[in-house]
């Protein structure tokens, strides 16, 4: 973006993102080939489930852009914000209120929401950024709930604890494809511009922040104009997210805006794998018919949840995404060995160890 | 004169039994550098055991069942360092909110199997359930009970901290570990003493104000939320810097209520913007590298 055009060092700053495929000429083709078939699996689900099931998916695929505007902080800047709930909450709360004090159309609502998601994202990032790791981590978290304190207090203008809830959508997003499809399309058009961001010199210099704060600075970037760009951008997204949030349940309520709700785009993205730009996405998903399907079965979401988390976080802190990727390293070294030392088998053992 | 009493006991009180949860939080932190997001489940877990252990009973029992609930709970805080929390000691911050935040969720579940959703509560001895009269105010004789706790502790915590050996281990533990491990420390039976002491901290606060609250499922998040507030005021690791700025936040609250009950609740954490906007380190913290 603009603002990193005229930061020289940008040829020193060569990436150590080591997650990154080797971009053989096979490997270039096979990405957009996947996103575009995952594109129209999505669309063909949504259009045959049945409307319960296609309303999950929806939720699911809105999730899905919250994870990944939430993980441009978390794993392009290396900046844990657990204050994301509060642009999620903003966008929702636009739409709903815009419906409830008849100030704005559903339409107007769509493309205010994220300004002003954005505009607060200004303030409270100029706030938080003047702390550091743990300190940003959990000053946001108590930005994150001051913002829940004041929704669910002010109850003349945002209807307290229990929140807003009506028909605030158009009739024409009551149709489940309809909302199912307009909720795909703002996201997938979000996700593209997100991607272009993380691979533009912007990104490039954002990573480098995350990998070597010091030396970034030392090359005379402007450190924290970059990271309050990330949080406004992310800002931005969040409040998009949260608006389809409103398309999918038609209400906004003071949870939404709290510290448990700002975890949610962390465990999505740290499930998925949080150094991938797309294992966010896979997080969000896995995250969400996880959820769906054992609330049908047992209580214990919070437990399974818990455990999941600490194995990952533990054991693979590069999420699926990561593990993914190992296997598939593997499995490629494997052959490689088999092909070229086939009489010495014990090679692929004392190989790459990074697969453990 | 008299609602000026009333008021600033009730703050004192409220301020005491926060910092008895910010202390064990920030003690922590203090030796292993690690926020635990867990440290309410302790509280709550520590209330909820009260309210099993002391049942319907009132006399002597009340204050055996505070000892004990602490106890259970510093050895369910022992489980739980020896389980997961040694792990992440040294790690990134988001491995470490993660898998506390982790731990919050698994213990927030099993509550919920042990002692159902209700809300339950507990009757104090009769010996300090009632009030007196100090200047034309009733005061409740409890509040001084709490009081009196969060001094001991804070005492206790001075004397072990900057009086004893084990004291300048502790704070050696993050200053220096390697040297302090080549001088002949356990430095992981060090953490295992510190994460105890932190939990048995959470479970004595949380069994000590059962009589003046509701002990319900949610008391975990709501009191992380505080005790994060105090402790990032006065500083990571700091208790002189825990007592003042729980002084501060209870203040914040008083006043919150008595000047704009509607904006009361956020007043804590505007005082918390204060603070950091003018030393975003906290009040006796040290900036990070």
């Amino acid at each position: 973006m603009a603002l990193s055009m005229n930061d020289q060092p940008r040829a020193a700053l060569t990436t150590t993102d080591h997650t990154a495929p080797r971009a053989t000429p096979a490997r270039r083709a096979l990405r957009p080939m996947a996103i575009v078939v995952g594109l129209i699996v999505l669309v063909v689900l949504g259009m045959t489930l049945s409307p319960s099931n296609a309303l999950e998916l929806q939720y699911a695929t809105s999730l899905a852009l919250f994870a990944v505007a939430t993980n441009l902080m978390l794993g392009f800047g290396g900046l844990v914000s657990f204050g994301q709930g509060v642009f999620y909450g903003v966008g929702a709360y636009t739409v709903a209120l815009g419906w409830m004090h008849h100030s704005l159309s559903f339409g107007e609502a769509m493309v205010v929401a994220p300004f002003l998601g954005a505009a607060i994202a200004v303030v409270l990032g100029a706030l938080a950024l003047r702390t550091r790791r743990l300190y940003f981590a959990l000053l946001t978290l108590t930005l994150s709930q001051l913002a829940y304190v004041i929704a669910e207090n002010q109850a003349n203008f945002t209807g307290g604890t229990n929140g807003v809830f009506g028909s605030m959508v158009p009739t024409w997003l009551l149709d489940p494809r309809n909302s199912f499809l307009f909720t795909l399309a703002l996201v997938a058009v979000s996700i593209a511009i997100l991607w272009k961001v993380t691979r533009s010199p912007f990104g490039l210099v954002l990573r480098a922040i995350r990998d070597n704060r010091s030396r970034v600075e030392a090359l005379g970037v402007n450190v924290f104009a970059h990271e309050l760009a990330a949080f406004v951008v992310s800002g931005f997204f969040c409040s998009v997210a949260g608006t389809l949030f409103v398309v999918y349940s038609q209400s906004s309520y003071p949870e939404l805006l709290n510290w448990t709700s700002s975890g949610v785009p962390i465990f999505m993205a740290v499930i998925g794998g949080m150094y991938s730009f797309l294992g966010p996405v896979l997080g969000a998903f896995v995250y969400e018919f996880a959820n769906h399907f054992l609330i049908q079965y047992t209580q214990d979401w919070q437990l399974v949840l818990g455990v999941v988390l600490l194995v990952i976080v533990l054991l693979r802190p590069d999420g699926l995404a990561g593990a993914g990727s190992a296997v598939a390293a593997r499995v490629r070294h494997l052959r490689t060995v088999r092909a070229t030392h086939d009489e010495r088998p014990g090679v692929a053992e004392t190989g790459e160890g990074d697969a453990s | 004169m008299a609602q000026f009493l009333t008021e600033a006991m009730g703050t004192l009180s409220d301020a005491g039994s926060l910092f008895v949860v910010a202390a064990g939080l920030t003690l922590v932190f203090g030796a292993m550098r690690v926020i635990n997001l867990a440290h309410g489940s302790f509280y709550m877990y520590g209330a909820f055991l009260m309210t099993t252990f002391v049942g319907t009973s009132s006399g002597l029992r009340f204050w055996w069942s505070i000892l004990l609930a602490a106890l259970v709970v510093g050895a369910l805080g022992l489980v739980v360092q020896l389980g997961v929390v040694r792990f992440v000691v040294g790690k990134e911050p988001l491995t470490q909110l993660v898998a506390t935040f982790a731990v919050f969720y698994i213990l927030a579940d099993i509550g919920l199997h042990i002692w159902g959703d209700g809300a339950r509560t507990v009757m104090a001895p009769l010996a300090v359930s009632s009030s007196f009269t100090l200047a034309g105010a009733y005061l409740p004789v409890y509040d001084l009970v709490i009081i009196g706790c969060a001094v001991l502790v804070g005492l206790a915590l001075w004397l072990v901290l900057g009086h004893t050996s084990l004291g300048w281990m502790i704070r050696a533990a993050v200053d220096d570990p390697e040297i302090l491990q080549s001088g002949g420390v356990n430095l992981r039976r060090l953490h295992l003493g510190v994460f105890t002491a932190g939990a048995l901290l959470a479970a004595l606060a949380g069994a000590i104000v059962t009589p003046q609250i509701s002990v319900a499922p949610g008391m975990d998040q709501s009191i992380i939320v505080t005790s994060l507030l105090v402790v990032v005021i006065g500083g990571l690791g700091s208790v002189v810097g825990t007592a003042l700025a729980a002084l501060i936040i209870g203040i914040a609250d008083t006043v919150g209520t008595l000047v704009a009950p509607n904006w009361a609740a956020t007043f804590m954490y505007f005082a918390v913007i204060l603070v950091l906007v003018v030393r975003p380190w906290g009040l006796f913290g040290t900036p990070e590298r």
